[in-house]
């Protein structure tokens, strides 16, 4: 119990902390963020006019009033308007976020069965051709930058070939759900192939590790096949690890997605931060980047709580800490 | 009945091939198991005898190669298929190892392992059956409360608990066969003594048939029935118990006999076997143990000797056998232990290098738990003086040494190297200098120990350049020459790095290092613990010349009773972080008055005694 409300109160400092840290950075970067709610209109205003904006806007303040105010109004569950759609931020990233959680979530889930799946190939053909070729090709393919990979697929599919659509989640013509998949096929490509063997070779590695243990040869020695090892001792070892990596990739594979909507001009959050942080639409990146915080910090705790679930030595550490 | 053949291997050879090249690990290996037996298999580190293991498990990793057979009954177990060996591994056939710890999943219960062992090979047992028969596998390895103990973890056991559960899983389906692979070696000695019994009790009642490797011919002596002494991947000596012990034939069996400290008792130095095992990537022509043999005959540098007849149960392969050679006889030494009359001490008049005072040291613990690894400790060595510290794992001996290293500072009570308190802040700060050169230290590891990027060269004259000191033989170089000729280091060593040295040759490399800037002590963890035993002999003799040479005191760190026996003017007992009792060596060996002195000495397994083997 103890336990569960201390990691609740870990949650609540890491996410204020961040909103402060946002809150102060964003506001101390130049830029105008005027320009983002009256577009062009900014150049010809007088000081006059200026000062009014930005007093309606509450941006005249000191950054540490303006803080309190924004998190007085945040309590509220107000997080106040989009300066460039003039808008409710929380309906501005209600209408995006779907496109995201497909393109992450999908993404994820992809990426980790597929590098479990290459992991497990190259560990039990380790230094056979089949595991040599996958690492030669992996590395290779880890080390292009996602804008360049999409860019060479939307040259050869969208453009020479004409199989695939280019960018958008959907037609503007027609709106259904084969549609939707067909355009999300490209920016799942890269998402997934971004950071697939990254993790391909962790997993690959650590299994070789487990397999190496001594308490294989003991299972040999039991009788059990080489399946029913790796099956019922190794992948269970593993999965620690495993759940770890999912943890720490949250990150890497949101900020994955960020560039891919991007290039492919996919209507998700992730374009919707980009510009919001190079508009200076100061509302709208705060909701964003707490929404990324959470989700990243969240995860790590989920993988925690698992992982202690299956190898009770962590739990037992947790033990002689409580026991103070 | 009792002479029902079990296990027949017939020249039976393994290989390895590795990128270096094709490594003979088991050379034409052939002996016989009977049910009810106890088969000991000994032998230097490399001398093929885990792979020999491995090649009767089917265990043997991708890159191995078997040639011969394995006949179990009437079947050749190097040609069946790999399902009716997975079959009878763990049934018929079962296997323990060296490390408990690693050996045991840590992420399942004890008892859903040895569970799992049962189901395999009695796949429609029921629920309730296998429980009961883990409760009973673990009562009957003597472990209590069964029922909470099978839904515990590896960690929650301790290294002889871990070492039980082993042996349950391996029980788990009444094998005929049991392959012990080191068991007891990773083991301290009182916990060895109870796994020994255990086995034996346990083999007896269910008439296994048994191989059991092992290094430590103490050890081999308490359990073995037959004994087979292996170098080089061959088998060069087989026999019964008392043929082995009592008329051993093969100058190596002599060699390693002659390398316990308990055969040198009374005498400077301890008899060793010169040299080391050689590689089995490259074995040299004829017999690869002529270049070490003291004995060896022109012949036995062209043609390896066949084995040669001493009676229907013993043979040995040694060209000292044919007819035609000189007669040599091994004598078991006359003079032995009791009979030896006390051991000559240099009774050390001088003054005290080194006085703790109540040295207690704890650790903090996760949370505000505290653990005490030291616990009121005081005790005094003199100038010249050799003193051991034994006691097993746990008990607080590398503490206390890292005590008097200050590498913990943080302890209560007080420290006085010669005078100096080094308790003290400002007397440590103040007499730095001459406090880092005169107090000097070996650990157990060489390989950890030794910077692995540096040459051997610079690693002997580092203290130099870290103290700016100049060499007294003139030049850096000449002074490594030096310090390296002095330990038994060739010139051509010089330039090599610490891994490509043996274990034996490192250890040397850190004891030049340790006496290069002529400390005053030398603090010794476990420096021979790592080593093999021809080995270890030759270290001990040379921290004894050294000893004599330089007249510095050793602090001699080691659980080795023997060992110390041998070496040490002085010893202290440590058990639970506390000295429990300190004297003289002769007087504590001879008679010990506290009770866990008395326990660690019988738990030491004797070979000899009044001259002549002794019973199991």
């Amino acid at each position: 119990m103890r336990k569960i409300i201390g990691r609740i109160l870990v949650f609540f400092v890491s996410v204020l902390l961040l909103s402060f840290l946002v809150f102060a950075i964003s506001r101390l970067a130049p830029g105008d963020p005027l320009l983002s709610y009256y577009g062009d209109r900014v150049e010809k205003m007088t000081p006059a006019e200026r000062a009014w904006a930005e007093k309606k806007l509450g941006l005249d303040e000191p950054i540490l009033t303006q803080y309190g105010n924004w998190m007085q109004n945040a309590a509220k569950g107000n997080f106040g308007i989009s300066y460039k759609y003039k808008q409710d931020v929380i309906e501005v990233v209600l209408e995006r976020l779907p496109y995201t959680l497909v393109l992450g979530g999908i993404g994820f889930v992809l990426t980790f069965g597929l590098a479990l799946l290459i992991g497990m190939v190259c560990a039990l053909h380790e230094e056979r051709w089949i595991d040599r070729i996958i690492c030669k090709v992996g590395t290779v393919t880890s080390c292009i930058p996602e804008f360049w990979i999409s860019l060479m697929l939307i040259l050869i599919f969208s453009v020479e070939l004409q199989v695939l659509p280019s960018s958008g989640a959907h037609s503007l013509t027609e709106d259904s759900f084969i549609d939707r998949v067909w355009h999300l096929v490209l920016p799942m490509t890269v998402v997934v192939l971004g950071h697939l063997w990254y993790y391909a070779y962790m997993i690959r590695n650590k299994i070789l590790e487990e397999i190496r243990a001594d308490y294989v040869l003991l299972a040999k020695a039991k009788g059990l096949s080489r399946r029913q090892i790796l099956y019922r001792h190794c992948l269970r070892n593993l999965l620690p690890s495993y759940f770890s990596l999912m943890a720490i990739s949250i990150p890497h594979i949101l900020g994955g997605t960020y560039i891919v909507e991007t290039v492919f001009s996919f209507p998700g959050i992730g374009k919707l931060a980009y510009e919001s942080a190079r508009f200076k639409d100061y509302n709208l990146l705060m909701v964003l980047c707490i929404l990324s915080g959470i989700t990243v910090i969240l995860g790590n705790m989920i993988a925690q709580a698992i992982n202690e679930r299956i190898d009770p030595r962590i739990r037992a550490e947790e033990v002689f800490h409580d026991e103070r | 009945m009792e002479d029902e053949l079990m296990l027949n291997v017939n020249h039976l050879s393994v290989e390895f091939k590795t990128k270096k090249g094709t490594v003979h690990a088991v050379r034409d290996v052939s002996f016989s198991l009977k049910k009810g037996e106890v088969l000991a298999i000994v032998g230097e580190s490399g001398c093929g005898k885990s792979a020999l293991c491995k090649a009767i498990m089917g265990v043997l990793p991708k890159n191995a190669t078997t040639e011969g057979r394995v006949m179990l009954q009437d079947r050749n177990l190097l040609t069946v298929k790999e399902k009716e060996r997975r079959r009878l591994r763990g049934s018929v056939f079962s296997m323990i190892f060296q490390d408990p710890l690693t050996a045991l999943n840590p992420t399942m219960t004890i008892g859903s392992q040895i569970a799992e062992a049962i189901y395999i090979h009695q796949p429609k047992m029921r629920k309730e059956e296998v429980k009961e028969r883990v409760y009973e596998l673990l009562e009957l390895v003597g472990i209590e409360n069964p029922k909470t103990r099978a839904k515990q973890y590896a960690y929650e056991f301790s290294g002889g608990m871990r070492q039980r559960s082993v042996l349950a899983i391996a029980l788990a389906n009444d094998p005929a066969i049991l392959l012990a692979d080191e068991p007891t070696t990773a083991l301290d000695v009182t916990i060895q003594a109870q796994i020994l019994t255990l086995l034996r009790e346990i083999q007896q009642k269910k008439n296994m048939a048994t191989m059991f490797v092992s290094h430590d011919l103490r050890v081999v002596n308490q359990v073995a029935d037959r004994v087979a002494v292996m170098y080089a991947g061959k088998i060069v000596e087989i026999g019964t118990r008392e043929e082995i012990f009592k008329d051993p034939r093969h100058p190596y069996t002599w060699g390693l006999l002659k390398s316990l400290p308990e055969f040198s008792r009374g005498q400077k130095e301890l008899f060793t076997i010169p040299g080391m095992p050689p590689s089995l990537l490259t074995l040299p022509k004829g017999d690869p143990f002529a270049v070490r043999n003291d004995y060896a005959l022109a012949i036995d540098y062209e043609k390896e000797p066949p084995m040669f007849e001493v009676s229907a149960t013993h043979q040995a392969a040694t060209w000292l056998l044919h007819e035609k050679a000189p007669k040599v006889a091994f004598t078991t030494p006359a003079v032995f232990a009791s009979e030896a009359g006390p051991v000559e001490v240099a009774k050390s008049t001088g003054t005290e290098i080194i006085r703790v005072n109540h040295l207690t040291k704890e650790f903090r613990m996760p949370g505000k738990r505290r653990f005490t690894a030291v616990s009121d400790v005081s005790f005094s060595v003199k100038e010249g003086e050799i003193f051991g510290l034994v006691g097993e794992s746990g008990s607080g001996k590398s503490t206390v040494a890292r005590c008097l290293m200050d590498v913990y500072t943080d302890y209560t009570g007080e420290i006085f190297y010669d005078e100096i308190p080094v308790h003290d802040k400002e007397a440590r700060k103040k007499y730095k200098k001459r406090l880092q050169m005169e107090r000097q230290m070996i650990f157990q590891d060489s390989t950890s120990s030794l910077n692995q990027r540096k040459k051997i060269s610079y690693l002997v004259t580092e203290p130099f350049r870290i103290q700016h000191l100049k060499p007294k033989r003139g030049s850096l170089e000449k002074e490594a020459i030096f310090q390296l000729s002095y330990v038994g280091i060739d010139e051509q060593s010089m330039q090599k790095y610490p891994r490509e040295l043996s274990g034996g040759q490192r250890q040397r490399v850190a004891i030049a290092r340790a006496v290069a800037t002529d400390p005053k002590l030398l603090i010794a963890d476990e420096p021979v613990a790592a080593l093999d035993v021809s080995i270890q002999a030759q270290i001990i003799n040379l921290f004894k010349h050294l000893q004599k040479e330089h007249g510095f005191s050793i602090i001699f760190i080691a659980h080795d009773l023997a060992m110390v026996e041998f070496l040490c003017d002085r010893v202290g007992v440590m058990k639970n972080g506390e000295l429990v009792e300190v004297g003289d060596t002769a007087e504590i060996f001879a008679n010990p008055k506290h009770a866990y002195t008395k326990e660690l000495l019988a738990a030491v397994p004797k070979i000899y005694k009044e001259g002549a083997p002794c019973e199991k």
